[in-house]
């Protein structure tokens, strides 16, 4: 509960922090965003992951508490993600073994693939009667962030990869897995399962980037 | 629902998974029993299988790894996948399949990471009052756990507690490897172990081994106190035995006094020279010691002086009387004394009893005062003598023993008799010479008063007037004519030594009224000594007082001429040896025997 309120607050921070996309560095025209290095702009990615992921543990532990209160019923959304179009590592091993560009495409097709469904969320979450303040706040919270969060990884791809600016695409996804437990279709249910996976995710999000830093500054070094 | 398996107590309890934990979100193990199922125990008898629900179209697999003795599967980093849920199973030999959905899982969620390692301690500080004290833990994150690469995301929680308590204290979570542990109790014995989770999740790792913490009190180091305070006093005492080193010196080993005698060369105190000592002591090598010698002693501070009496051994109490008498006579300061000090290296000659004297004090006399003094020494020199102080010490008549050039004589007597007493309380003072060129009423005056004096003075014995009358005591004045007919003053000369040109004295002439020479021969009794000496010639009239005007090499005493005709040639007629230093009117009977022609 602290580090909720801790990352609230740091509301603020992170919003002066965050990279604007309409950086234009042609023809003269003096551009209004400050020039960052790499380094520091990958550091500021990572923690802007960091935090979202510790913010939507916190979520999840929330909603856990009020309305998941039997222990297998927790159990039973971890099957229930989503899966991408796009296969997104999974194992340490083959993190290890993709390149810079695979790992930055995947987390940026993570982040674009959760803009929509935390918006989902926020309005299912809306409608409910006894939902506590704070969860609503969290997950509000969470989904700013995770914009801000496109934007910096869209910039680092194209500093890192010089590749050019990317469409933003947010194709529309099945948020749930056809043909899974269909009782899982209650709104609760639906709500934890977002929450979780969207868990799960910023935590791929945090790892992927990590991985991406130990390169950048040992590459030799990182197992 | 697990509390029904329970409550059916005769349910058997089937083959389940036990635990599933991965230690670096890499890899992950899991356990099985068999439950009641004892037949199922043996290796082999029980299969695990488990699904990567990460496609629809994901099947089961069996175990790749089994460690039968544990009843452990082991999933290495290939066959681990984070973020996707896995199923385990477990499947008996005559596939009958025992699947509980509680097993399913994605291995980030059963990460438990294994605990810290290096643990220990430093002492922050003591509180002022002596009671309580903070520390500072530190450790190292485990080694399996990928920290460094940012794979894993570790925080840490410290627990401590006191030993003989149960209730473990927590400290906040946080991902550094340090940590304070405030308010601890001096004395107390406390027990401290860490444990850490990945940071967001729910899972915490073993606990590490425990660590004990205790401080003592704080004992005031007595013996580093006492061995410092040792050490400084030692180098203190140093320090003033270095400074002071002279000081010191003086102080636990004064000089030991040599023979040193002032004018002399110290080499010649030295064995075997004994005969120049005895030159220069007996004056014959500068005309006696020079009173302002050569001060071989110079650069000694202290230096005791043996003080050399020049003098002869007899002069004794006799002096000291007369002096002081005349001295308040006359008025004249005349500090002489026949003590030479020899001592004081640039004083000359003062009286002084104290010849132990060591040098180290003041003189006694400044030096003007020893000019005045060796001035007066020479009793002829009016200027002089009035200039002499009163004496500071007891006034002596002083054989001045300077070889200094002959001085004018000014008339200066020391000696004036007392030729009568006035009843108003005057002294009549005669002169002390008398030069008379007539002299022969007076000398047959004289020659009465001797034969009246043989008459008076017949209470001696005849041998004392023989004695007497052997005594001869010349005084020569060489200028002569000065006291023409002052009276008849006695005057008694006799032969002795050496007088010196151009001497002569000063009278104080006697009122003439009242100074009947007769009437004071008569008065007085002087034992004058009236010459009776086949070198009678030489003086019709001696005067009363033989001043002493020096002493010469010989230690013999100058005694003024005696007034004559023709001013005789200062010659000594009879040079006498031994004389005591004092007129003829005050011989002594007892140093008539010392006296020789």
């Amino acid at each position: 509960m602290n580090r909720g309120v801790w990352a609230v607050l740091l509301w603020p921070n992170l919003l002066a922090s965050s990279v604007p996309l309409d950086c234009r560095e042609e023809q003269g025209i003096l551009s209004r965003c400050p020039s960052i290095s790499q380094e520091k702009l990958l550091d500021r990615v990572i923690e802007h992951a960091e935090l979202i992921y510790r913010v939507s543990e916190e979520s999840c532990s929330l909603y856990e508490d009020m309305f998941i209160p039997l222990q297998f019923q927790r159990n039973q959304v971890g099957y229930a993600c989503i899966t991408k179009t796009l296969p997104v590592p999974s194992s340490k091993n083959e993190i290890q073994q993709i390149s810079d560009k695979w790992l930055l495409h995947s987390v940026l097709m993570l982040v674009q693939s959760w803009i929509e469904p935390l918006v989902y969320l926020q309005t299912s979450l809306d409608r409910y009667n006894a939902a506590p303040e704070m969860l609503l706040n969290k997950t509000k919270w969470v989904s700013e962030k995770l914009i801000s969060l496109e934007q910096g990884v869209v910039v680092l791809i194209k500093k890192m990869l010089d590749e050019g600016m990317l469409t933003i695409n947010h194709s529309e996804q099945g948020l749930l897995q056809n043909g899974v437990q269909p009782q899982m279709l209650e709104s609760v249910m639906r709500d934890y399962t977002l929450l979780s996976c969207f868990k799960k995710d910023a935590h791929k999000m945090e790892a992927f980037l990590k991985l991406l830093k130990c390169r950048q500054t040992d590459r030799y070094n990182c197992s | 629902m697990p509390w029904c398996v329970d409550w059916l107590a005769d349910t058997p309890l089937e083959p389940h998974i036990t635990d599933c934990i991965s230690r670096d979100q890499a890899t992950f193990q899991c356990w099985w029993s068999p439950g009641n199922f004892h037949n199922l125990s043996s290796p082999g008898a029980l299969r695990l299988f488990y699904i990567k629900k990460d496609s629809p179209a994901s099947e089961w697999k069996e175990c790749p790894e089994y460690v039968h003795s544990n009843q452990e599967c082991f999933f290495d980093n290939a066959h681990t996948s984070i973020w996707i849920p896995y199923c385990m199973q477990l499947r008996s030999q005559n596939n009958i399949t025992y699947y509980n959905e509680e097993d399913c899982f994605t291995v980030e969620n059963i990460v438990r990471p294994d605990p810290p390692v290096s643990l220990n301690w430093t002492l922050l500080n003591i509180s002022p009052s002596g009671l309580n004290y903070d520390v500072m833990v530190n450790w190292e994150a485990p080694p399996s756990a990928d920290v460094g690469a940012g794979w894993m995301r570790i925080e840490y929680e410290i627990q401590y507690k006191a030993i003989n308590t149960t209730k473990w204290e927590a400290l906040e979570m946080q991902p550094q490897t340090q940590q304070t542990i405030f308010g601890l109790h001096i004395g107390k014995e406390y027990e401290v172990h860490i444990r850490c989770r990945m940071q967001a999740f729910t899972k915490f790792g073993e606990f590490s081994d425990s660590i004990f913490i205790q401080v003592t009190e704080y004992t005031f180091p007595l013996t580093l106190v006492l061995v410092f305070g040792i050490v400084g006093i030692l180098l203190l005492g140093m320090l003033i035995v270095i400074s002071q080193q002279h000081r010191l010196m003086m102080i636990l080993l004064p000089p030991v006094p040599a023979p040193k005698i002032k004018g002399i060369d110290p080499e010649l105190l030295k064995k075997g020279k004994l005969d120049e000592l005895n030159l220069i002591l007996s004056g014959g090598g500068m005309g006696g010691l020079p009173t302002y010698a050569t001060n071989f002693y110079q650069d000694e501070p202290c230096v005791e002086f043996i003080e050399v009496a020049v003098e002869d051994a007899d002069t004794g109490e006799k002096e000291d009387n007369q002096g002081s008498d005349t001295q308040k006579l006359l008025d004249l300061s005349q500090p002489v004394s026949q003590h030479m000090n020899i001592g004081f290296s640039n004083v000359v000659s003062f009286p002084d009893d104290d010849s132990g004297r060591a040098s180290c004090y003041d003189p006694d006399l400044p030096d003007q005062d020893t000019l005045l003094l060796m001035a007066t020494l020479l009793p002829g020199q009016p200027e002089v003598g009035k200039r002499a102080m009163a004496a500071e010490r007891g006034a002596r008549p002083l054989v001045h023993t300077q070889t200094e050039g002959p001085q004018t004589w000014v008339n200066t007597d020391f000696y004036a008799q007392v030729s009568n007493v006035m009843p108003t309380g005057g002294v009549v003072l005669s002169p002390g010479q008398q030069l008379r060129i007539q002299e022969s009423t007076s000398g047959a005056e004289e020659e009465t008063q001797k034969k009246e004096k043989e008459h008076t003075g017949g209470e001696d014995s005849e041998e004392d007037k023989e004695k007497e009358l052997q005594f001869q005591l010349l005084v020569v004045d060489c200028e002569g004519g000065r006291y023409a007919a002052e009276g008849n003053a006695w005057q008694i000369g006799g032969p002795h030594s050496a007088p010196m040109p151009g001497e002569g004295y000063q009278t104080i002439f006697p009122q003439p009224a009242e100074t009947t020479p007769a009437a004071t021969a008569e008065g007085s009794q002087s034992p004058y000594i009236l010459p009776d000496s086949p070198q009678s010639q030489f003086f019709a009239r001696v005067a009363d007082y033989t001043v002493v005007q020096e002493v010469d090499s010989q230690h013999s005493l100058l005694l003024n001429p005696p007034p004559r005709q023709s001013p005789p040639p200062c010659l000594p007629q009879h040079p006498l040896k031994a004389l005591p230093a004092m007129p003829v009117g005050y011989i002594t009977p007892d140093l008539l025997g010392n006296l020789s022609p």
